[in-house]
């Protein structure tokens, strides 16, 4: 007979015969394949007839405490959730994708889209409209027409249903009631947890997906210890499916549930294999379903939601620079007149780099600072005259009779049509990559030179991704590497940028060992007067989805590697477990929202983690020792369940010591909602042989213990009024960084806010919303109107280079908020401005005016938001959760009676089947 | 696999299982009875090899065949590895590739002038030793690839044959012992030959070890701790033998010799711990049929705890006491070290000027990273910058690289000082003001962003006249790096932080420059990060004293040596070559990604001519290489079909051969990936040649899964039996004439392949245009000046 084990992994062995200990030592052990033979369990038992399926089945009365839990769970999380008011931490991120997709403008980002789709859904809902500026900065104020509410609404009911999924995954985890509660409980009162879920955030959805894909997979795992290939079976199987997809289209983290799933259904097939009984045929049966089920569908899903992004965001926008010309050029607002396919002598070419996004080949009359202080060659992103090269052959004449194609190995010189030089390198080490292996690249030559042999580079087509454009060079379709003839080298560029005296466009060198991809050139267009009008002309192939999907997840991926700037509060995993540090949110008005955890819920479950880390570690020791503590029935009956936790919470940990980026405490929260399901877990273990009455006394008591630690930090989870003294003593570690000076000396100094407004400023300059000595200057900060001074310059052209670089610059400054908000990071490109040269001018009136506008907004909203504090002084001081205990323990007291019943019953079976097992292994011996 | 019919395992468990049936006194008792109880006469050659086996062990050691023909091979096998290695050793006669570094190393070690290197020092005082024993003086720069070692013009004959000759020999060296691992782990002579070979004849072990590098010795190390610790493995049933002592105390000794080259001897480390590791657990096993007591487990603990851990932590030491011990004149490596480390060193320029400072002193004040003197002038921030954020507009204070009477400072007193005495000298954690005499202004910072770094303040200063209203922010705090209680402040040696006592920023430079109106000069800031080690500077001059006219300098004396702690110099040193270590991550034109070296993608060009077109370019031997990758992923292909068809209950490999392919191929595959999959992690600078020790542990894989392939039998048992051990009956591997010829053949190819590739590695055959077709051959990314 066996006990309830837990279906994740298979349960050790049954006791084998007792035997006189000397002879135990001269067997030889039993072959595992005998052990791991699942008829010993698969086979429901006599005694668990009440139970009748594995995980326990949850009974009417329980829907009363599961919506009693909802309910509460609604209060704590959605309790004033318009409150702020304004745009809070990574909101700036997010916020501002849904206004991009609800304005269908392309942006970049670095996570899967279904968490902000489902965001803007909702915010479509709320009737936006999509604003540019509605999510600029941290603190910004948010404007009547920004249905933020709404918004938060989202993750904050997806935050109120993993309090319920707790409860229903613990239960078929096979958890008695009472440690269900204790479960939800910890996760309704975890002060992370309900921050996270009232902002407009991508963690919240992350995890609802995390709890339900484990849930199903539970559910699954119960159905086929049972009786695999049954209706819910199935459904069970392509419900994990479809929420292993959801999971990882909201954040790559969710891979780490794919992995702690696949991990546990190996071990599932695998031993699944070794038992002989089931024959071949059908063990593929069961492999091939859980190939449909839990890889092919997450993929489906994953896909689909990229499919949603592509249609919504059809636009051009800020993200265009982050994406290949090909993939650009399928959004509207972008586009390219066809142009001549075939590149023949005379014709003038734009020459654009593969590899970077920095643009085209480029040179203007301006001179290298250093080396041989020749013209320079740049990499410029936008369309201009000084892109435009004339093809001529190495005698330089002019070219006559028929027209002559570009073949694969012809030696050519380059003309720079705007300023006659051609180009040109030589063995001078080029100004910012000073290395042996790199040469200059500059632009040569005088009025009647005809140019030396230093100007002869040579095409090479082999890397061209179809064969006939590796014979002969044709615009678009032709990758080629330009050799330079005398010294080998390759034309290259690469992300380095000139300074200030090259416009801070990208550096252009001749390169000796060049990587293949940063050596890669093709023409974009191609003019030329020879060829007859009629001749074939190409455009960019457009990408299918499929090609735009891999473009992206590539991009996607290089971005999210490549955020390793640190960031005021970042933090590395080390630190998560023991919540060294949290994050700054938000801080205005004296109040503050600050990530940090209920301390009672995070070191309890870590301290959980721990102990039964340990405690397996001894057993395993002891087991080879000889003792026979594996075999206990209470153990066995909770091993594997306690396992599949551990890995959970492994998996959803541990990789990301394997991470360079930058790293936040929020990171860790998937991890923790395993930690405490494993927390919980232990708890029914350890009262598993009490009554249930004691049982659910102790429960009570951890409650109340958290309730306490949750109203200790609520302010700094809701944002609401604290006050200093409370906060210093609230300061638990020192490396907690909430500041403390930013809170009144007592709550009623919230009233009389309006006698002396905003101390602190009300746009903070990043420097100043975390100093606390904030304002000691007094200068004033005005936003003025940027005006630009380029260089004088005779060519309008460069002027215009310049100009355009620092509206790249500015551009690039103001898509990244300065502080505050850098984790989830999306900048703007800087290839997003209008790419045409003539315009620019317009550009920078155009800012201006928008300067302008900005300012006058300002003063309207400071305007406003004193209004607003006059308004809000009338108020009552809000104390959060003044009335919640009282009201906690109310509900409580009706679940008590409840849960006592459901509990008895749970117990008799547990003890019931102890016996049994007992007797079992008496009858063996 | 042979057709040979399948029998029933002869062993059930390990290698020499023992299960003490009845009690063996002593060996001769039973010799004979392997014979009587096991039959073996349903496998032809096995029964073959029986009886010569019989006939063999009866005669002496020195006479038995096949121990003759071992050892006249490994014989072979090194005189063949040193005849490659020194061919032509000669040849560059100029700086090669590193040699630029351990060349210079060595030079230091000569003249006992103090360097700092990321790698710790064993290898290099090899080296060093190589030099001094050829008798080179170690007056050569080794400053450029292809500097000429011989200038009979200048007088320069560097003896860089004799150092080259000290990694040739280890080279050689290495590939004996490779041939002496595979056959100790029971691989017939031919296999253990070919695996030899494939280090032997490959492209890259014979560059790496003909130049002075450091990595020959690090081979050699390496394969000697596997050797040593396969050879205390066979002593398992002989525990606390001395023998078993040895060859335990040697894994130790050679482990901390590998660690003592590189850093990398931490992957060997976790090879042989892992092996540790496994047997201990089997150790611990109840189920054995030889239960150990845990107090004799706990003997076996400690053993090893002794031998592998204390053992080789001390002989590690004693190399870094050497090193200290030569090392004993200032050179080269004195700025990296702490102050109190510096005046450990003759000559140092610490020791040499380093003064107390007193108040009213006039000095000049550098930036320790970027040597940027505090400077200060009349100047002023602009009141608007680009962004649009506003300044104080207050005076410029920023870094400045030359001499300037602008970088004078004087220390001002915040307290009441006496007129003379110690009482003047100002100390750790005095709060000071700093006076700038040229602008009659003090050094002030406030809550103002600065130029640009938007989150840190600016620095600026405050004229005189005006300050009583800013007195508080002209308070600084100089707080000395690991001051205690007291401590003067001294020039130079005295590396100190600048805090300001309202705020407490510390004063910071980064690499900014500023603008043309801070005429390119590097930006000073305040920096809130409390943990930033690079906001240290130091007092560099002392310009004068009170009287703005007098230098103190007449109160140098003459300075002796101050001794510091052996521990604690050894920590300082440990800890600063792991953060430089990680800190190679710039860009080399033929630094390459780890997944590129199995399979030999790329090399490294060492060395060109390009008048003679001629070219040093390590790369290894392509085929060899295939070779290993091919066997390290045919082992884990068995493995694994092996691992599927037993849960079916199938037992498709006898036990005997599968435990030798678990246990000892295994091992080689851990010692593999150990010495490979961590480089993945590693964000500094990769190169091809770290895979070195990994193929030296593939080249073993390759062997064994080829011996696997082509006989399917193994030289069985390996270890020596113990007192109380069943003996088993002894098994010699067979090779068949098909195995040998396919051996033939790839031993055949590998030379070829060498021979095809050795241009490169010798360097001294002139390239043709044409032979640069090698790089569309190979895809190698050969110089392409050739």
């Amino acid at each position: 007979m066996a006990s309830k084990p837990s279906p994740f992994f298979p349960p050790p062995p049954p006791p084998p015969n007792r035997i006189h200990e000397a002879d135990a030592r001269l067997l030889q052990p039993r072959s595992r394949d005998h052990y791991d033979s699942p008829s010993a369990y698969l086979k429901p038992s006599s005694s668990s007839l009440a139970g009748a399926k594995f995980g326990s089945q949850i009974k009417r009365k329980e829907w009363f405490l599961v919506a009693s839990v909802v309910a509460l769970s609604l209060v704590v999380r959605l309790w004033n959730i318009w409150e702020p008011s304004s745009v809070v931490f990574d909101e700036v991120h997010f916020g501002g994708f849904a206004s991009k997709y609800i304005r269908h403008t392309f942006f970049m980002d670095v996570h899967p889209p279904l968490a902000k789709l489902l965001i803007t859904f909702a915010a479509w809902l709320g009737g936006y409209q999509g604003g540019v500026d509605d999510f600029k900065d941290i603190a910004k104020e948010y404007d009547a027409s920004v249905p933020y509410v709404m918004m938060r609404l989202l993750p904050g009911l997806l935050g109120v249903s993993l309090v319920p999924l707790t409860y229903l995954t613990l239960r078929s985890l096979s958890c008695t009631t009472t440690t269900s509660l204790l479960g939800s409980s910890l996760v309704l009162f975890d002060n992370a947890l309900v921050a996270q879920s009232r902002l407009i955030l991508l963690d919240s959805p992350l995890i609802f997906f995390t709890a339900t894909t484990i849930f199903s997979y539970c559910r699954f795992s119960n159905e086929d210890a049972h009786a695999p290939f049954q209706r819910s079976w199935w459904r069970w199987l392509l419900s994990t499916g479809l929420n292993l997809g959801f999971v990882a289209s909201c954040k790559w983290v969710g891979l780490f549930t794919i992995a702690t799933v696949g991990f546990s259904t190996v071990i599932q097939l695998w031993t699944l294999l070794g038992d002989i009984k089931v024959k071949p045929r059908m063990w593929a049966r069961h492999f091939v379903a859980r190939l449909a089920g839990l890889v092919m569908v997450p993929i489906l899903v994953y896909m689909f939601t990229f499919r949603v992004h592509f249609w919504l965001l059809h636009s051009s926008g800020e993200g265009d620079g982050f994406m290949s010309s090909e993939f650009q050029h399928t959004l509207r607002g972008h586009g390219m007149a066809d142009t001549f396919a075939e590149v023949a002598y005379g014709s003038t070419v734009s020459i654009r780099h593969y590899n970077t996004q920095g643009g085209y080949l480029h040179s203007h009359p301006h001179n290298y600072p250093s080396g041989s202080q020749q013209q320079q060659i740049t990499l410029y992103p936008h369309k201009d005259d000084n892109n435009d090269w004339l093809i001529v052959n190495t005698t330089h004449s002019v070219q006559e009779g028929p027209i002559k194609y570009v073949k694969d190995g012809d030696q050519v010189k380059l003309l720079h049509k705007g300023t006659e030089k051609r180009l040109h390198s030589h063995d001078v080490r080029p100004p910012i990559s000073e290395v042996d292996f790199q040469q200059e690249v500059s632009g040569y030559g005088f009025e009647g030179f005809e140019g030396d042999a230093n100007d002869i580079f040579i095409f090479e087509l082999s890397h061209s991704p179809n064969k006939s454009a590796r014979k002969q060079l044709r615009t678009l379709r032709s990758h080629f590497r330009l050799r330079h003839m005398l010294t080998g080298c390759y034309l290259f560029s690469h992300k380095v940028k000139l300074p200030e005296w090259g416009f801070e466009q990208q550096e252009v060198t001749c390169n000796k060992n060049p990587s293949l991809d940063n050596s890669l050139w093709y023409i974009e267009t191609n003019e030329n007067p020879l060829l007859p009008s009629g001749a074939d002309r190409v455009n960019y192939e457009r990408p299918g989805f499929l090609s735009k999907f891999l473009e992206l997840q590539a991009v996607m991926w290089r971005t999210n590697a490549g955020l390793t700037d640190r960031h005021a509060y970042d933090s590395r995993p080390t630190s998560w477990p023991f919540m060294r540090r949290g994050i700054n949110f938000w801080v205005k008005d004296h109040r503050q929202i600050y990530l940090i955890g209920n301390p009672f819920v995070w070191w309890g479950s870590t301290f959980a983690v721990l102990t039964y880390m340990a405690f397996r570690g001894l057993l395993i020791l002891r087991a080879k020792r000889g003792f026979r503590d594996l075999h206990h029935p209470l153990i066995v009956r909770y091993d594997s369940t306690l396992a599949f936790l551990l890995g959970g919470w492994f998996l959803h940990y541990f990789p990301f010591y394997l991470m360079q980026r930058q790293l936040f405490l929020h990171h860790y929260l998937p991890a923790l909602w395993f930690s405490i399901l494993l927390l919980c877990v232990l708890f029914d273990m350890a009262t598993s042989k009490i009554r249930p009455k004691s049982r659910l006394a102790i429960a009570l008591v951890i409650v109340i213990i958290t309730l306490v630690g949750f109203r200790r930090y609520s302010p700094l989870s809701y944002g609401s009024p604290w006050t200093k003294t409370k906060c210093e003593t609230g300061k638990w570690r020192k490396s907690w960084d909430f500041s403390c000076a930013d809170f009144h000396d007592s709550l009623s100094d919230y009233d009389i806010t309006t006698s002396k407004p905003l101390t602190s400023p009300l746009f903070p300059e990043p420097i100043e919303s975390q100093s606390t000595t904030a304002g000691s200057l007094n200068v004033k900060i005005e936003p003025g109107p940027n005006v630009f001074d380029p260089k004088v310059d005779a060519n309008p052209a460069v002027a215009a280079d310049a100009q355009g670089q620092q509206i790249l610059e500015k551009g690039r400054d103001e898509g990244v908020p300065v502080h505050g908000g850098a984790d989830d990071l999306a900048t703007g490109s800087p290839d997003d401005e209008d790419p045409s040269p003539t315009l620019v001018p317009t550009v920078i009136q155009e800012r201006q005016a928008e300067a302008l506008a900005r300012e006058e907004e300002k003063k309207r909203r400071e305007e406003k938001l004193e209004a607003s504090i006059g308004l809000k002084a009338a108020e009552e001081p809000l104390i959060p959760f003044k009335d919640l205990e009282g009201e906690e323990k109310v509900e409580a007291e009706q679940l008590v009676a409840e849960a006592l019943e459901n509990d008895q019953k749970e117990e008799e079976e547990a003890v019931a089947e102890a016996e049994a097992e007992a007797a079992e292994i008496e009858a063996a011996v | 696999m042979s057709q040979a019919p399948r029998r029933r395992a002869v062993n059930p468990k390990e290698d020499c299982e023992q299960i003490p049936l009845y009690p063996v006194s002593s060996r001769s008792q039973n010799t004979s009875l392997p014979q009587t109880n096991v039959d073996y006469s349903r496998s032809s050659y096995d029964a073959l090899a029986l009886k010569k086996d019989s006939e063999e062990a009866r005669k002496p050691y020195w006479k038995k065949k096949e121990t003759l023909w071992s050892w006249t091979t490994g014989g072979l096998l090194v005189a063949l590895a040193a005849i490659v290695r020194f061919w032509g050793i000669g040849f560059p006669d100029g700086v090669v590739f590193d040699e630029v570094h351990f060349g210079k190393f060595a030079s230091y070690y000569i003249l006992r002038e103090y360097y700092f290197d990321v790698h710790p020092p064993l290898s290099k005082m090899l080296l060093g030793l190589a030099g001094y024993l050829s008798g080179f003086d170690g007056l050569f720069d080794f400053e450029n690839i292809g500097d000429k070692y011989v200038d009979p013009a200048a007088g320069l004959n560097v003896p860089f044959k004799g150092m080259r000759s000290m990694p040739a020999v280890f080279g050689s060296l290495t590939v004996g012992v490779v041939y002496w691992i595979m056959r100790e782990s029971g691989y017939p002579v031919a296999i253990s030959a070919f695996s030899a070979g494939l280090i032997l004849f490959d492209n890259l072990h014979v560059v790496e070890t003909r130049l002075i590098l450091l990595d020959g010795a690090l081979i050699l190390f390496m394969s000697l701790s596997l050797l040593s610790y396969i050879k205390f493995h066979q002593l398992r049933y002989r525990p606390f033998s001395t023998a078993w002592w040895a060859w335990l105390s040697s894994t130790g000794f050679f482990l901390a010799c590998t660690l003592g080259c590189k850093m990398v001897g931490l992957l060997t480390f976790c090879t042989i711990g892992t092996a540790v590791v496994w047997d201990l657990w089997g150790l611990l096993d109840i189920k054995r049929s030889h239960p150990l007591t845990m107090e004799h487990f706990s003997k076996h603990f400690l053993a090893r705890t002794i031998c592998l851990i204390v053992v080789p932590f001390g002989v590690y030491l004693s190399f870094f006491w050497l090193h200290f011990k030569i090392l004993n004149r200032t050179g080269t490596g004195d700025t990296f070290m702490s102050a109190a480390f510096q005046e450990t060193l003759m000559g140092n320029e610490l020791l040499m000027n380093s003064q107390e400072l007193r108040y009213l002193d006039t000095i000049t004040i550098r930036h320790k990273e970027t040597n940027m003197f505090l400077h200060s002038h009349v100047d002023r921030y602009p009141l608007r910058y680009d962004d649009g954020r506003i300044s104080s507009q207050g005076q410029q204070v920023t870094g400045y690289p030359f001499n300037d009477t602008n970088n004078n400072w004087q220390i001002i007193p915040t307290h009441d000082i006496p007129d003379s005495g110690r009482g003047r000298i100002c100390r750790h954690k005095d709060i000071i003001q700093l006076y700038h005499p040229m602008t009659d202004s003090y050094l002030l910072t406030h809550d103002v962003a600065s130029p640009l770094t938007t989150t840190n303040q600016e620095f600026t200063t405050w004229p005189k006249a005006d300050i009583n209203s800013r007195y508080n922010d002209t308070l600084f705090e100089v707080v000395l790096v690991e001051g205690f209680e007291g401590e003067p402040w001294k020039t130079k040696s005295g590396w100190f932080q600048l805090v300001h006592v309202p705020t407490s920023v510390k004063m910071w430079t980064g690499l900014g420059t500023l603008p043309d109106w801070g005429y390119k000069q590097q930006e000073i800031n305040g920096n809130k990060a409390h943990q930033e080690r690079s906001s240290t500077w130091f007092a560099d001059e002392i310009i004068s004293d009170e009287s703005l006219v007098a230098n103190r300098t007449g109160e140098k004396e003459v300075k002796k040596v101050v001794p510091m702690n052996f521990f604690k110099k050894f920590f300082e040193l440990q800890v600063l070559m792991l953060q430089h270590n990680a800190g190679l991550t710039a860009d080399h034109p033929y630094a390459s990604q780890p997944i590129d070296w199995p399979f030999d993608l790329s090399g490294i060009s060492f060395w060109t001519d390009n008048v003679d077109n001629q070219q040093v370019y390590a790369i290894g031997n392509l085929l060899g290489w295939w070779i290993c990758v091919l066997g390290l992923s045919v082992f884990v292909g068995i493995v694994g079909a092996d691992a599927l068809a037993r849960r079916r209950g199938i037992q498709p490999i006898e036990d005997h051969l599968r435990n030798r392919l678990y246990n000892n191929t295994g091992f080689f595959l851990v010692s593999w990936m150990f010495h490979y999959f961590p480089f993945y992690m590693m964000s500094r600078q990769l190169f091809i040649h770290h895979y070195l020790p990994a193929h030296l542990s593939s080249a073993l894989v390759a062997g064994s899964i080829l011996n696997f392939i082509l006989t399917e039998t193994i030289n069985y048992p390996v270890s020596v039996a113990g007192t109380t051990t069943r003996l088993r009956p002894r098994l010699r591997a067979v090779i068949t004439k098909r195995a040998a010829v396919v051996l033939g053949i790839l031993s055949l190819a590998v030379v070829g392949m060498f021979g095809f590739l050795s241009p490169f590695t010798y360097g001294s055959t002139g390239l043709t245009p044409t032979q640069s077709g090698y790089e569309q051959k190979t895809s190698f990314n050969l110089d392409p000046s050739l």
